[in-house]
C-alpha cells in the first residue's frame, strides 16, 4: 500500500517536474556535507519513556535525547528533535524532512531496504503482554493457540509474531502504534499483545492505567537490537556516528546514561 | 497528571485545531467562489480544467493530499517546500475551496434564470446583477449545506497529525502514550462537541437573520 502511494507520488511529481522544466537539488554534496553544511541533524522521534519524553518542565529529555545530544556535540552539529508520525518515518527520511531516526528503532531486515543502520546500542527483546485476569488461561505458549494477537504494524513485534510457531497461526490485528497495542489488550478487544520490553516495562506499572496488564515472563520471543536509522546510502554519516558511539562507550558517557534511565541491563557494549 | 494539567496541555493542541479551522475558512470561503466562476465559465477549456481539478481534489482523501503537499517536494526535488503546519494549511485550503465551490455553484444555479434576465432588461451589468441581486439570496440558500461542511472541517483538522502536527487528537494521544493514562483521548470529545455546538448556534442565528429574504 505504502509502496503504491509512493509510486503514485513519484509519477505525479516527475510529470510536474518535467513540465516545469527544472531539475532537482545539488547533487555535488556528499551526505555528510549536506548535514554539516546546515549545521544541524534533524532527528525524527516519537514521545515515549524512557527514550524521548518531556520532563515536568516541558523540557525534552530521555536516554536517546541525551545520547543524541552527546554524539552530535562530538561531531560538531546541532541536534534538532522533530516529532513525527511513526508510520511515516521512511517517507520523512527520504523526503529529507528529517535526517535520522533515533527513537528506540529496532533493526529489521525489511527496514534495511529503506534505511541504513548504525551499530546497535541496545539489546532488547519482544515480550507478550496479557491481562492479569488471563494469567491462568494463558499460562504457557500452547494455551494461546486460537487467541487473537496484536502488535504494531510493520514493527519488530509483528515479525516476532510471524516467527513464532503458535502465535503465527492466530488472528493478527495490526495496530497503528505500540500504545494502541496496550489499549487493545486493556479494552479486551484483543487478547494477546506483543511489544518491546523496554517500552512495556516503563508503562505497565501499578501507578498507570495499565496496572491490570502484565508482561508474560515465561515466553521467549526473538531478541532484537536498537540502532540509529539514516538514509540509504548515507555511509559517511553512518561511519561518523559509529565512531561517536564507540567514543561515548569508551569515555563512559553511554554507560552513565544507561544507568540514569535504568537501561544498564540492556545496553550493548561490544 | 491532574485534570487541570491535562486540560492545559490539550488546550495547547486545541489552539492548533482552531488555527487550522480559522485559516482554512478565511482563505477557502473567497477562493471557493473563484473556483465557482471557473467551473461555470462559458469558456469551455477553463470550465473543463476547473472541473478536472475539483474532481481530483474531491476524489482523493484529504489525508493523501496533506502527505503529497508535505513530502512531495522533498521526494522529487530533494528539498522541503513547506514547514509542517503550512503544508497542512495549504492542503486544507485547496480541499475546502473545491467543496465550497460546488455548494456555491448549486446555490447560484438555483436562482431562477428570470432574475438574470430581469436585471439585463433593467440595464444592469453582469457583476451588478451578481453582487446586488443574486449573491444575498445565494447566501441564504447555502447556509445549511455550508454549515454541514464547516462542522466537518472542525473534525477534519485531526488529519493534520499524519505529518505530526500536534492538534487536539495528537495532543491527547501523546498524553496517553507518555503518561499511560487513557481518559484524555475520550475527554477531547467534549472539546469538539462544545465547538461544533457553538457553530450550530451561530448558523441558526444567521439563518434567522436572513429570513427576510423569503419569497
Amino acid at each position: 500500500m505504502k509502496k503504491k502511494v509512493s509510486i503514485f507520488l513519484v509519477l505525479i511529481f516527475s510529470v510536474s517536474a518535467l513540465a516545469l522544466g527544472c531539475g532537482g537539488g545539488n547533487e555535488a554534496l556528499t551526505d555528510w556535507d549536506y548535514i554539516a553544511d546546515k549545521g544541524e541533524l534533524i532527528i525524527g522521534i516519537t514521545l515515549y519513556e524512557p527514550m524521548n519524553y518531556n520532563d515536568e518542565n516541558g523540557q525534552l529529555t530521555g536516554f536517546d535525547t541525551e545520547f543524541a545530544e552527546a554524539a552530535c556535540a562530538l561531531l560538531g552539529v546541532e541536534p534538532k528533535f522533530q516529532v513525527i508520525d511513526w508510520e511515516q518515518k521512511e517517507t520523512e527520511l527520504s523526503s529529507k524532512t528529517i535526517d535520522a531516526i533515533w527513537n528506540g528503532l529496532t533493526v529489521t531486515e525489511e527496514r534495511r531496504e529503506n534505511m541504513a543502520f548504525s551499530t546497535s546500542y541496545i539489546k532488547n527483546k519482544q515480550v507478550v503482554v496479557i491481562k492479569k485476569d488471563n494469567a491462568e488461561k494463558y499460562a504457557v505458549l500452547e494455551d494461546m493457540a486460537g487467541a487473537s494477537v496484536t502488535a504494531e504494524n510493520g514493527s519488530a513485534g509483528q515479525s516476532a509474531v510471524e516467527a513464532n510457531e503458535v502465535l503465527s497461526a492466530n488472528d493478527f490485528i495490526a495496530s497503528a502504534a505500540q500504545k494502541d497495542v496496550l489499549m487493545e489488550i486493556k479494552a479486551g478487544t484483543t487478547e494477546i499483545g506483543v511489544l518491546d520490553y523496554v517500552m512495556a516495562r516503563s508503562v505497565i506499572r501499578d501507578d498507570t492505567d495499565y496496572s491490570d496488564l502484565m508482561i508474560h515472563e515465561g515466553i521467549e520471543l526473538a531478541p532484537e537490537e536498537y540502532a540509529i536509522g539514516f538514509r540509504v546510502g548515507d555511509n559517511e554519516t553512518v561511519a561518523k556516528f559509529n565512531q561517536a558511539i564507540e567514543d561515548l562507550i569508551a569515555d563512559g558517557t553511554l554507560p552513565a546514561l544507561a544507568e540514569k534511565y535504568g537501561l544498564s541491563d540492556v545496553l550493548a557494549l561490544d | 497528571m491532574s485534570f487541570m494539567e491535562v486540560t492545559l496541555q490539550l488546550l495547547d493542541g486545541f489552539k492548533t485545531t482552531l488555527l487550522i479551522f480559522g485559516v482554512t475558512l478565511v482563505f477557502a470561503l473567497p477562493f471557493g467562489l473563484v473556483i465557482t466562476f471557473g467551473s461555470m465559465s462559458k469558456f469551455t477549456p477553463l470550465r473543463w480544467l476547473t472541473r478536472t481539478i475539483v474532481w481530483i481534489i474531491r476524489g482523493t482523501p484529504l489525508m493523501l493530499q496533506i502527505i503529497v503537499v508535505f513530502f512531495g517536494p522533498g521526494l522529487i526535488l530533494g528539498m522541503q517546500a513547506f514547514p509542517r503546519l503550512t503544508a497542512v494549511l495549504v492542503a486544507f485550503v485547496i480541499n475546502y475551496s473545491a467543496y465550497f465551490s460546488e455548494i456555491y455553484r448549486g446555490g447560484i444555479e438555483s436562482i431562477p434564470q428570470g432574475q438574470f434576465e430581469a436585471g439585463q432588461v433593467l440595464g444592469m451589468k453582469k457583476p451588478q446583477i451578481f453582487f446586488h441581486v443574486i449573491l444575498l439570496q445565494v447566501i441564504k440558500r447555502i447556509v445549511p449545506p455550508m454549515g454541514n461542511e464547516i462542522i466537518t472541517l472542525v473534525k477534519d483538522t485531526s488529519l493534520a497529525r499524519v505529518i505530526a502536527v500536534t492538534e487536539l487528537v495528537k495532543a491527547a494521544q501523546d498524553i496517553v502514550g507518555l503518561k499511560a493514562i487513557i481518559w484524555p483521548i475520550f475527554y477531547i470529545g467534549a472539546f469538539y462537541l462544545l465547538f461544533s455546538g457553538i457553530l450550530t448556534l451561530i448558523f441558526g442565528y444567521v439563518e434567522k437573520r436572513l429570513n427576510y429574504f423569503r419569497g
